[in-house]
């Protein structure tokens, strides 16, 4: 196997909540190859979007050692975990997180546009017509159905052609048909850029449908499933 | 891209969000900024109305004033020949008397003796309408003069009617409407009459000695400048007691006490915009906890800190800029408005118009306080966590922001006092206001977190179980999110300004109605010749009426010089301005309590000594041995310090700051001052008698004089009370803007009680309890702090006991009770009209 995109050692998160220490994981060590879709499953409350947080670098382990491409995220402050994550890493959440005040287009060319690229609305534009919404492109995240609005996100996401993408229930807000529709065009995504995509999900029918799926309880890996790769071959 | 122009494209985007939350931070700078700015606006264009009409309010290019004696023949021939066009003025008090015997009336007057050049610039202008030869002509081989309404009315006088001043008998031709010169009189002790000065001649009010003033108003001749003209004058009269005066500052008494008016009114407009900054730091606050979401997904997007940073401070900054620019507007248009108002009102002229100094002033200290009062909320989005998209667990950023913030903050404070400073040019004053202003808002921070603290604890008592509403409303103050320190701040300094004027402005009124009866004279007779001086005193002393009558000599002179260093060296000390009253004393009067030194002995006939007041002394920094020069009618007299003795003008008594030994003044011409004491009743009968049998002795109601010091003090405090209502309503604009932020909260906390089975009485009864809770506690803390404040200003400034004033400081508490309360019960009305269901359904 060439080196890991994402690498976990031993990765451990505790929070502090009102009433003590909450440990939120523990003993997490996990390889995640080039181009590879896993999917995090659970039930709720088992740490999968905090590991999925911590991949992106947007929560800091307590233990442990996190590295994506190489970088040791542990080891980067605020600022340059935001650095990272501008040409690196897109995620795609459950409730969107569109910027209200920003039409579909500003909201895709904003990663862009912090990046550097001259070309930020060109790009924005050409990545909203490959996700269907070459019509709404001035249209605001309110004047969009939940769907329309994934879509969107989704774009925002894969714009800056990251190398990995992260998606946390991308599907948990939205109908069935509505669902299916998305995760075809993240898998799409995926696979016209060959980034390496790690989504959590409730969903079996997701999850089967990416290379390996990890399986989490009380915030431990309680096992490793690698049927749909299987299935796939 | 540089990162401040993407920062300027995000700050762009937001902003079409619109001004949705930003309402009350707009009010509070425009209400802050408009009322610093109005009242800058005022004083630029009073002081550009005294400069424009500088040559009008003097009466000429430039004016010599003589004190209490003309020019001599040889000093007038230098005037006329120096100047262009000369009048002569003569300027004192008097007593105007209408009608014979024991029907007659009598008021006392300003007297203003006139020549025919009068006016040089300007018109006066007279009811019926005449001119002014015709007036001092008089009528059936009188001479003529003119009166203010207000005396005439007095002395229940009409044009065509006779009246008298000294022996000499008047026609009153008309009334006198408007004299151009006259502004600078205006704090004079009695209304205006004017004559001709050749009429009263025969008066026997210009005799040697008599208290008067001899202006020479003149105009330059053609190619001369004002600067050469009073070289030459100086020159000529170096020594002789002579003050020269140009149009360039044709008032200054008046510019300094506008001035001085204006910068005090523009420090209490300060604690009004330090209320706004409350408001804005409150606006502020809420807007970016709202953001959080936005602030977290930029930073998944890979923004970093500096750029969330100057995003929402250029959002600020514009939305700052707004809100000032609504302030000037505002500040600029409302004097423009009310100009027709204001130049009825004042007495002084008023150049209405757009002035841009005071509204630079007042936008750069909207722009400091916007800054002081925002870094502290801006600088802690840095502190938003991305993981704020996914869990709540520090999604609010807490804590202390980088020590670059605080510096920077730290730093526009000081630009923000230095500038009050710079501006208000009494720098103690300023300081103090900075002080108390700072002092107050740590004071009422202080109190806003105990009443959190205390009041979470209670609600959790045991004895609390079973009063539903009452835990309620403890509960809800104790809660970190009920923007309870926004209310007590913002409503605690706008009722610590109106207590701190309450306190003095009461304390200084019952201090007049306390000591005035016993210890002012009822009257001051002045202009008694050194002949009436026996005859006087014991016809007064004959009266069974007069309980007590205290004698003095008086003379007028100007400070000239101190250990021969000309006193204008010596700093703006109230001594050395103008001319001062001066005595001479054989032995020690009685009641003198000496303090340094020694008095001189009886008949000492040796150099000048002086006995000098001690606390006026210590302000000038003086010394026994010290020699001070005073020129008396144009004679330098240099005496030395031989004792200070303590002096207390608030006894209203006969009190001189410097005494002489007799010898050395009793043969300069001069008069003397009598005190006398009487109960009410015999005052009148005293007055009319004392008039009749010495006409040319002038008469002071002591309590007349009281009355205008008080309307004055009233005028003053209604000045100073409106420039805090504008506190008041900044920081009531701050209230309705927390009981608006937390409508929605409370539109849920009302659903989940109904729900559970409160009915709506006793929901609404936690909501007043809670708003009322609140109003107490910023009222009871405002109360401690104005009587603070109104202790150190009457004990350290003023130099007066302090009494606390417990009327005005409960109508302090009711009022912020009230404020609270209206304020809460308004934003309650919508929580308890709404159904449980569709409010809980939406929250799902």
């Amino acid at each position: 196997m060439t080196d890991p995109v994402l690498s976990l050692r031993d990765v451990a998160l505790t929070l502090q909540g009102n009433a003590g220490p909450v440990r939120i994981l523990r003993d997490i060590s996990l390889d995640i190859a080039q181009g590879e879709t896993l999917a995090l499953v659970g039930p709720s409350g088992s740490g999968k979007s905090s590991l999925l947080m911590l991949m992106g670098g947007l929560e800091r382990a307590t233990a442990g050692e996190v590295r994506a491409l190489g970088h040791d995220l542990t080891a980067l402050n605020e600022d340059a975990l935001a650095r990272f994550r501008r040409g690196n890493m897109g995620v795609v959440f459950q409730s969107f997180h569109l910027i209200p005040t920003m039409t579909a287009l500003e909201n895709v060319a904003t990663p862009l546009e912090l990046a550097g690229r001259p070309d930020a609305f060109e790009r924005a534009e050409a990545e909203l017509r490959a996700v269907g919404l070459g019509e709404r492109v001035h249209h605001y995240p309110a004047q969009m159905s939940g769907g329309e609005q994934q879509r969107v996100a989704l774009a925002r996401a894969a714009a800056p052609r990251p190398a990995i993408l992260l998606a946390d229930e991308p599907t948990g807000n939205l109908d069935e048909t509505t669902g299916k529709a998305i995760m075809d065009l993240l898998l799409g995504l995926r696979d016209r850029h060959g980034a390496t995509l790690v989504l959590v999900t409730h969903a079996p029918e997701l999850a089967a449908r990416c290379d390996r799926v990890i399986r989490l309880r009380d915030g431990q890996i309680a096992g490793e499933d690698r049927r749909a790769q299987e299935a796939a071959q | 891209m540089s990162q401040l122009a993407i920062a300027w494209r995000l700050a762009r985007r937001e902003l079409r969000g619109g001004l949705q939350g930003f309402r009350i931070f707009l009010l509070c700078l425009a209400l802050g900024v408009g009322a610093i700015a109005a009242v800058g606006s005022v004083r630029a264009a009073i002081e550009a109305g005294l400069e424009r009409e500088g040559a009008t309010i003097l009466g000429g290019d430039a004016e010599l004033r003589f004190t209490y004696r003309f020019a001599e023949p040889d000093e007038r021939a230098w005037i006329d020949e120096a100047a262009g066009a000369v009048s002569e003025i003569v300027d004192f008090r008097s007593m105007a008397v209408a009608g014979e015997g024991a029907s007659s009336e009598r008021a006392l007057t300003q007297v203003k003796g006139i020549d025919d050049q009068w006016p040089l610039v300007g018109a006066a202008e007279f009811e019926p309408t005449m001119d002014v030869t015709t007036i001092l002509d008089g009528a059936d081989g009188l001479p003529g003069g003119a009166m203010e309404r207000i005396l005439a009315d007095r002395l229940d006088l009409e044009p065509g009617d006779r009246f008298r001043l000294g022996v000499q008998e008047f026609v009153l031709m008309a009334y006198l409407d408007h004299e151009p010169d006259g502004v600078t009189s205006q704090f004079g002790v009695g209304p205006r009459t004017l004559v001709a000065t050749t009429a009263l001649e025969q008066s026997q009010l210009l005799g040697p000695g008599t208290l008067f003033d001899v202006a020479y108003r003149v105009t330059l001749r053609e190619g001369d400048s004002i600067d050469r003209l009073r070289s030459a004058v100086e020159d000529r009269f170096a020594g002789a007691g002579v003050r020269f005066r140009d149009s360039g500052r044709g008032a200054p008494g008046v510019a300094r006490f506008v001035e001085r008016i204006g910068a005090f009114l523009i420090l209490v407009g300060l604690a009004g915009l330090a209320v706004g900054g409350v408001g804005v730091s409150a606006a502020v606050r809420a807007y970016l906890d709202g953001k959080t979401p936005v602030i977290a997904t930029l930073k998944t997007l890979g923004a970093e800190g500096r750029v969330i940073f100057a995003t929402y401070f250029l959002q600020i900054g514009v939305l700052t800029s707004a809100g000032i620019a609504a302030g000037l507007l505002l500040g600029a248009l409302v004097p423009l408005a009310a100009a027709p108002l204001i130049t009825a009102f004042l007495p002084v002229p008023f150049a209405a118009g757009i002035h841009l100094a005071p509204l630079a002033e007042a936008a750069l200290y909207g722009a400091l306080t916007a800054l002081v009062f925002t870094l502290w909320p801006l600088a802690r989005v840095e502190q938003v966590h991305a993981a704020a998209l996914f869990r709540g667990i520090g999604a609010q950023a807490r804590g202390w922001p980088r020590v670059r913030y605080l510096l920077a903050m730290v730093l526009a404070l000081g630009a923000l006092v230095g500038a009050a400073t710079w501006f208000a040019e009494v720098w103690q004053l300023a300081i103090g206001t900075a002080a108390g202003i700072l002092g107050a808002l740590v004071l009422l921070s202080g109190a806003a977190l105990a009443l959190r603290f205390l009041a979470r604890r209670l609600s959790r008592l045991r004895a609390l179980r079973g009063r539903t509403a009452l835990r309620l409303a403890l509960g809800a103050v104790g809660n970190p999110h009920e923007g309870v320190v926004a209310v007590v701040l913002s409503l605690g300094l706008g009722l610590t300004v109106l207590a701190t004027v309450g306190q003095i402005d009461t304390n200084l009124r019952s201090a007049i109605a306390r000591d005035l009866p016993r210890s002012v004279p009822s009257y001051f007779f002045i202009d008694i010749q050194n002949d009436q001086r026996d005859a006087f005193l014991d016809r007064l002393r004959a009266n069974p009426a007069v309980s007590e009558v205290d004698t003095a000599p008086q003379l007028r002179g100007i400070v000239s010089a101190i250990n021969d260093r000309p006193a204008r060296e010596w700093g703006d000390h109230w001594v050395l301005r103008g001319d001062r009253g001066i005595t001479y004393a054989d032995a020690m009067p009685d009641g003198t309590n000496l303090v340094e030194g020694e008095w001189w002995p009886n008949d000492y006939d040796g150099p000048p000594l002086i006995s000098f007041s001690e606390e006026e002394g210590a302000e000038l920094g003086l010394e026994l041995g010290d020699r001070i020069t005073v020129n008396v009618m144009g004679r330098d007299i240099t005496g030395t310090i031989a004792n200070f003795r303590a002096l207390d003008f608030r006894t209203g008594g006969i009190g001189f700051v410097m005494t002489f030994n007799a010898n050395a003044l009793a043969g300069a011409p001069h008069t003397h001052i009598a005190t006398v004491q009487t109960g009410p009743d015999g005052e009148a009968d005293i007055l009319r008698d004392m008039a009749e049998a010495f006409p040319n002795v002038t008469a002071i109601r002591v309590r007349e004089a009281v009355d205008r010091v008080s309307e004055a003090l009233t005028a003053l405090a209604a000045a100073t009370s409106y420039a805090a209502m504008a506190t008041l309503l900044t920081g009531f604009a701050v209230l309705i803007g927390a009981a608006a932020a937390g409508e929605r909260a409370r539109i849920f906390e009302a659903a989940v009680l109904k729900t559970i089975g409160a009915t709506r009485a006793r929901i609404l009864l936690s909501f007043a309890l809670r708003s009322a809770l609140m109003g107490a506690a910023a009222g009871s803390v405002a109360i401690g702090a104005g009587a603070l404040s109104a202790w150190l200003i009457l004990t350290r400034v003023m130099e007066l006991s302090y009494r606390f004033e417990p009327v005005s400081a409960l109508i302090i508490v009711a009022g912020g009770v009230t404020a609270t309360l209206l304020a809460g019960l308004v934003f309650a009305l919508r929580p308890l009209a709404a159904r449980p269901a569709h409010i809980l359904r939406a929250q799902e």
